[in-house]
């Protein structure tokens, strides 16, 4: 049941859920520079000539697609970095424990990676092919076509799709209590374990997780009204 | 008179599933300086096929294509390195049958983009140049528009400009005005009609025949990916000798 003396008692602990809040936030910030920037060199590589890039990368992808986002953020965190042996210990911001932290921040940015690159993919592959041709006709090199004629329209047709996968590496986020990040769900079960009450720390969680993502995807409909200017009669 | 050959054309050609598809068959031409050369031909005969190869949008199979002095379908350029077309693709000005017009750039940005990213102009030189442009065609007042709100001429007339405006040694046209409605195709011929007035060196595929007779110097008739018939506006409208362009020309004049 919830009580009014139950969020009462989980607010007293308010500093752990804005710890919390901090670190949900620049893991989620992270994730999205890295992830894009893992995709966009992803979907280069599955689009180009080369086929050893091209089996790589697709590997790459259908492996992160086809497993659980639990199973590879434990295999980042006690495989790939062996437990906490070989990372600093040292703390961001003062609480947030690096040697949690980082292996997080990989394992979300290799899992949106995938999903982001087929997003782009599919982006890249649906303006014309008259676009490139006239570019390249002009005298722009391969990747000046990519950069100014191509990645600006393929940008603004996935932009809703992209707002989606922010939106759900934020939400995915959460996950990475599970190998000790204090993010918001951790505040959660550290007022579990203080006050025996778990339910009103759930509805804050609820709360500040939705108030993270709702204005996420109002920021991003505002970029795309703005790049479609070019669609206006 | 060498010098005079600004594009060599040497047995080009365009094969597709192994040799099964015959594009283009073997296709040699000169392209002269000033040359307004108008190529005509049935669908499927290989002229848009043969217009592309030349800035090697489509790259042949075979053959080769000297342009300045230079082969650009080789590997490797004169001077040993590794042959840069975008060098070569930069004198070539290209325009589409379905314009291409960059859609999230403003006309202005349309025209400067080349200019400034290829030939590193700065942008306010650029910008002037490309008004001066737009003004010839009469549509300096819509710099700032984006391409969808322009009519198909417009565009057409715009993608033309754009192409000027890299300052080409030759301009490749692709049936610039199949995708036009009637009413509109008179102002894109007017255009470039101006183009070949000042002397520019054309090679236009289109199905304008009264362009072709009016304006072309050379005219070129291709079926089957072969070049059949060579000659005058004159000598290929009224005194054609292959039979092909004769039935051709029984069809559409």
């Amino acid at each position: 049941m919830l009580t009014v003396q139950g969020f009462q008692k989980a607010l007293e602990y308010w500093k752990l859920f804005l710890q919390g809040v901090v670190c949900t936030v620049s893991l989620s910030a992270l994730t999205v520079i890295f992830g894009f920037i893992l995709a966009l060199i992803l979907a280069i590589c599955r689009m180009g000539r080369s086929r050893i890039l091209k089996a790589i990368a697709t590997v790459y992808v259908e492996l992160f697609r086809a497993t659980p986002m639990v199973v590879q953020i434990f295999v980042i965190f006690y495989v790939v970095f062996d437990g906490v042996k070989v990372l600093p210990g040292f703390k961001l911001f003062g609480f947030i424990r690096f040697d949690r932290f980082f292996p997080a921040v990989v394992a979300l940015s290799l899992n949106s990676g995938a999903y982001l690159s087929e997003i782009i993919r599919s982006g890249i592959q649906s303006i014309d092919i008259g676009q490139t041709e006239a570019s390249r006709s002009l005298g722009l090199s391969s990747v000046k076509t990519m950069r100014f004629v191509i990645l600006p329209q393929a940008i603004k047709n996935i932009l809703p799709a992209i707002a989606n996968e922010f939106v759900t590496i934020i939400k995915e986020s959460a996950i990475c209590y599970t190998i000790g990040v204090q993010d918001i769900m951790s505040a959660v079960n550290a007022v579990k374990g203080a006050t025996y009450r778990m339910a009103e720390a759930l509805i804050i969680a609820t709360v500040l997780y939705f108030c993270l993502t709702y204005p996420t995807s109002k920021v991003i409909a505002h970029f795309e009204r703005k790049m479609s200017a070019g669609d206006k009669r | 008179m060498t010098n005079d050959k600004l594009i060599q054309v040497k047995d080009l050609k365009k094969y597709y599933k192994g040799e099964r598809i015959k594009a283009l068959d073997g296709v040699t031409v000169d392209i002269n300086r000033g040359d307004v050369m108008v190529v005509i031909g049935p669908s499927g005969s290989g002229k848009s096929t043969f217009l592309r190869s030349l800035n090697l949008l489509e790259v042949p199979t075979a053959g080769s294509i000297i342009f300045e002095g230079v082969d650009i379908t080789q590997k490797k350029g004169p001077d040993g390195k590794k042959l840069d077309i975008d060098l070569h693709r930069q004198k070539m000005g290209m325009v589409f049958q379905h314009f291409n017009l960059f859609p999230h750039m403003t006309i202005l940005q349309n025209m400067t983009l080349a200019p400034v990213q290829v030939k590193n102009v700065p942008q306010a030189e650029a910008e002037k140049k490309a008004l001066e442009l737009l003004e010839r065609v009469g549509l300096k007042d819509r710099a700032d528009a984006y391409p969808i709100q322009l009519s198909g001429g417009q565009k057409q007339r715009v993608a033309i400009v754009r192409a000027l405006a890299m300052e080409p040694d030759v301009m490749l046209f692709d049936e610039p005005t199949s995708a036009l409605d009637p009413e509109m195709v008179g102002e894109v011929l007017d255009v470039m009609r101006e183009l070949a007035r000042e002397g520019m060196t054309m090679v236009v595929v289109t199905h304008e025949m009264g362009f072709a007779r009016e304006v072309g110097n050379r005219v070129l008739f291709m079926a089957d990916g072969k070049l059949l018939e060579e000659g005058s506006p004159d000598a290929i409208f009224n005194h054609p000798q292959n039979p092909r362009l004769q039935d051709f020309l029984s069809k559409v004049l």
